[in-house]
């Protein structure tokens, strides 16, 4: 389940790219990292794979196939996941509801349904326990893995994660990286881009720069441990 | 004027129940409204034209071929939610994709120019000519001391009748909950695999059908002609203020409530004045709670 | 992207700019009397008044982004304010027009200070439901309107020898002509200068507006107020023109703001001028099709649906290639 990019050219209008051919490989079942500084177009990058936007330029492959253009709601029949960046709950409706929407390209299947709300039942209890609470009433880490379980529903072995730490507080930025690393382990295909740096490095195993739109350095993260602060400094 | 005749309990119970038909049938346009409005963040100023639409079939239904009321309540709904389906997909969605920032405001403009077209339209077709059914069901029955005719029962009970379908339907149906999770954050439902472009479709498709269904209900009070959308549309829109833009319950709650508001005012002043009074309160909501009476606090209008 | 308002914000002065300036002034100027037909000076009474109305509704939506849907009934605010004036406390409708102006600026400051500080939904909403409250009250109070059956307005009075009696179009049109250059130089001034700079701001972003610690409520006010008060001048000479005011709908309600609005969106929001041109236009062509009187608001609306989704920056999109 690799996703590939192939020196893509994106922006929100023609005129103004905010990506400037990049290349990047989520290699199957490893966990990717994209850092830059701020503006540098990792969120970009994300919506563009997801089909947000329309790049002008370049390709996007999962697995072999070419899914650029693709309309956002389809990306989950692909096997790609996206957690978006910031609150994505539906605040009024019920944690439950929120999962059974998670479900929604399964819903005629109830026996997979079911299998899938026990499954995440299983992984996160407190869900379970607050299940008939509305999801706006949880609390901001616990929203947040309502996001993950949610995008988890139906099995997509791709994700991509957009921000997962942003404002939370340090311990629940833990939990969220808890739930992360229980999710490389289950070999998910993970791209994932947060401004975060340090965590991300520690769960990364690949690790890709980007900066003003391009692809500045890349590699396993090994090579990347000890140059972290050079590399920050280069942004500023 | 006789103030005396407040505190006579039989012209009060008169009165609520003269409200709360009138409360029908805003409650069902600005449910419509609401729900356009929540679903796909814009105002539909040809919500009255919608209305319109649906007194001029109930009327060809029931009168021209004289088919039940029913049907004509049926024939009503499809036709406009066909109709809303089309307008999202032929005007709407176009004006979504080049239009960015202003986009409310262009909605706006485009959903006026709509009505204006529909309105003329209906003229040059139709003509001026009111076209009505004065009884669709006949007699009456004492309740409490005062006369109810069947009428206006009939008029009352489908309307709840279909506010309590559509309720179940936006609660308890996987289409109803993928329209609620569209309206509370569309990306997040696009996420989930859901295409929100037929969700925006089939939620205007809806807004108009309740709309049209309205003009079905009423066309004994309201019969058909060009221009009969108007004032269904101004009432609505203070509905939707009232009762806070998008908010379903609150446009029920806020519907009743004016409907039986004015069916006093008409009583106790006249009729002329009782159109002041909508635009008054209005007025008087937007300075004390402009989220409308029944939102909670804290979202800001 | 900002149509600029007048020739001298972009390019300046050529030649030939010059020249087209002077040809178009000298048609507004010479045709009526030339043409030696009254039909033909009616015709251009209501564009240029159109027209301006366009250019004021424009002041508001297209500067600030301001919305009014309830406009035609500023119109007869300033009408009626002034007629109602002279009616009964026998004022002069030259001072009329300053009292027209000044009855709708009140409307529209209230009106504003009520609505402004939230989304702009609100406010369009709010002027119709207000314009509507204004002309059933206008229709309820007979004794003091005459209602629906229509409210007799006198004509202006001699000014400096010259006559103003009704069959004196050619007066009517110099009078307005001379207003809507004061009115027009006045919003051109008006958006040229920083407050204008504050309205393009707000009318861009308004939440980047405000962080640069502009009050965008009170620039909003401001404009706002200012375009109810030229349009109740503008309205005032309406009813001292027309001689007979009437709240119907078809003169102060939707139909007639529809109309308004239409020739500011086909002028181009952002652009004065465009709307006076768009003005003459539109009621032009209206005129050569006078026959097709039912189609005439259906030809408003699909024009208002047109530029919405084809033309969304109007005339003033095609300066380029006619200026």
């Amino acid at each position: 389940m690799a996703l590939e990019v192939r020196n893509l050219v994106v922006g929100y209008t023609r005129e103004v790219p905010i990506l400037r051919g990049v290349e990047l490989t989520a290699r199957d079942g490893l966990v990717t990292v994209v850092i830059g500084p701020n503006g540098a177009g990792k969120s970009t990058l994300l919506r563009a794979i997801y089909g947000y936007l329309r790049p002008s330029e370049g390709d996007i492959l999962h697995d072999g196939r070419s899914i650029r253009g693709l309309s956002p709601h389809r990306m989950l029949e692909e096997g790609i996941g996206l957690l978006l960046q910031g609150r994505s709950i539906f605040p009024a409706m019920t944690v439950e509801e929120n999962l059974e929407l998670g479900g929604w390209i399964i819903r005629r299947d109830r026996a997979r349904l079911r299998r899938a709300f026990e499954e995440v039942y299983a992984r996160f209890p407190v869900l379970r326990e607050r299940r008939h609470d509305p999801a706006g009433a949880l609390s901001g880490g616990q929203q947040r893995m309502l996001e993950l379980a949610r995008i988890t529903m139906t099995g997509p072995r791709t994700l991509l994660l957009d921000e997962p730490s942003v404002g939370l507080m340090p311990r629940l930025v833990d939990e969220v990286y808890d739930e992360i690393s229980k999710l490389k382990g289950e070999k998910f295909t993970i791209l994932m881009v947060d401004q975060n740096v340090k965590k991300a490095i520690e769960i990364a195993d690949f690790v890709y720069v980007l900066n003003l739109g391009e692809n500045s350095h890349q590699g396993p993260v090994e090579e990347f441990r000890h140059r972290l602060e050079d590399i920050v400094r280069e942004w500023l | 004027m006789d103030w005396t005749m407040l505190a006579d309990p039989l012209i009060l119970s008169e009165l609520v129940f003269q409200g709360l038909v009138r409360g029908s049938m805003y409650a069902l346009m600005g449910i419509g409204l609401s729900l356009i409005f929540g679903i796909l963040g814009i105002v539909n100023f040809a919500h009255g034209e919608q209305f319109m639409i649906g007194t001029y079939v109930m009327y060809f239904v029931a009168a021209v071929l004289g088919l039940p009321f029913a049907v004509g309540i049926l024939f009503a709904a499809v036709a406009l939610f066909l109709a809303g389906m089309a307008i999202e997909r032929g005007l709407i969605e176009p004006l979504r994709r080049r239009a960015g920032r202003d986009w409310l405001v262009d909605s706006f403009v485009l959903t006026i120019g709509l009505m204006v077209i529909l309105q003329n339209l209906a003229q040059i077709v139709f003509g001026t000519r009111r076209r009505g059914i004065t009884e669709l069901v006949p007699g009456s029955l004492e309740l409490a001391g005062i006369t109810v005719t069947y009428e206006r029962l009939v008029i009352f009970l489908t309307a709840v009748l279909i506010v309590a379908l559509l309720f179940l339907f936006i609660k308890y149906t996987a289409l109803g909950k993928a329209i609620r999770a569209t309206a509370q954050h569309a990306e997040a439902a696009q996420t989930l695999g859901i295409d929100i472009g037929r969700i925006y479709t089939i939620g205007f498709g809806l807004g108009a059908a309740l709309a049209g269904v309205a003009g079905a209900l009423l066309i004994s009070i309201f019969p058909a002609f060009p221009t009969v959308g108007y004032q269904p549309v101004l009432k609505s829109f203070a509905v939707v203020i009232i009762g806070g833009l998008g908010n379903i319950p609150g446009a029920i709650a806020a519907g009743y409530l004016l409907g039986v508001i004015e069916a006093y005012a008409i009583f106790f002043l006249s009729a002329g004045w009782q159109a002041v009074l909508t635009p008054l309160l209005i007025v008087l909501v937007l300075i004390i709670r402009p989220q409308g009476l029944f939102t909670a606090q804290g979202e800001r209008p | 992207m900002t149509a600029a308002t007048a020739p001298a914000a972009t390019g300046g002065w050529t030649p030939a700019r010059v020249l087209k300036v002077l040809l178009l002034l000298a048609l507004l100027v010479l045709v009526p009397p030339l043409s030696d037909n009254p039909y033909v000076t009616t015709i251009f009474i209501s564009a240029l008044m159109f027209g301006l109305f366009g250019a004021i509704y424009d002041l508001m939506i297209g500067f600030c982004g301001l919305i009014n849907f309830g406009y035609a009934g500023f119109i007869a605010a300033g009408a009626y304010g002034s007629a109602l004036a002279s009616f009964h406390f026998g004022i002069s409708p030259w001072f009329g027009l300053l009292i027209g102006g000044a009855v709708a600026a009140v409307m529209g400051f209230l009106t504003g200070i009520i609505t402004l500080r939230l989304r702009g939904l609100y406010l369009g909403l709010t002027t119709w439901f207000v314009a509507e409250a204004l002309r059933f009250t206008i229709s309820n109070t007979p004794e003091y309107t005459r209602g629906v059956l229509g409210l007799a307005v006198e004509p202006f009075p001699d000014l400096f020898g010259i006559s103003f009696a009704r069959g004196n179009l050619l007066t009517y049109y110099y009078l307005l002509l001379v207003l809507g250059a004061v009115i027009m130089i006045v919003m051109q001034l008006l958006v040229s200068s920083r407050i204008g700079l504050a309205f393009k701001a707000i009318r861009e972003d308004e939440l980047a507006a405000q962080s640069l610690a502009l009050d965008t409520t009170r620039y909003k006010l401001l404009n706002f107020t200012v375009a109810s008060f030229l349009t109740g001048v503008v309205g005032a000479y309406y009813a001292h023109y027309l001689g007979i005011l009437s709240p119907t709908p078809e003169e102060f309600g939707v139909p007639r703001t529809v109309e308004i609005l239409t020739i500011a969106y086909v002028g181009g929001r952002g652009s004065l001028w465009g709307a006076l041109f768009a003005g003459f236009l539109l009621i032009g062509f209206q005129e050569y099709f006078r026959e097709l009187e039912a189609w005439r608001l259906v030809m408003f609306g699909a024009l208002l649906i047109v530029i919405m989704l084809f033309a969304p920056k109007g005339l003033a999109g095609l300066r380029r290639h006619l200026w």
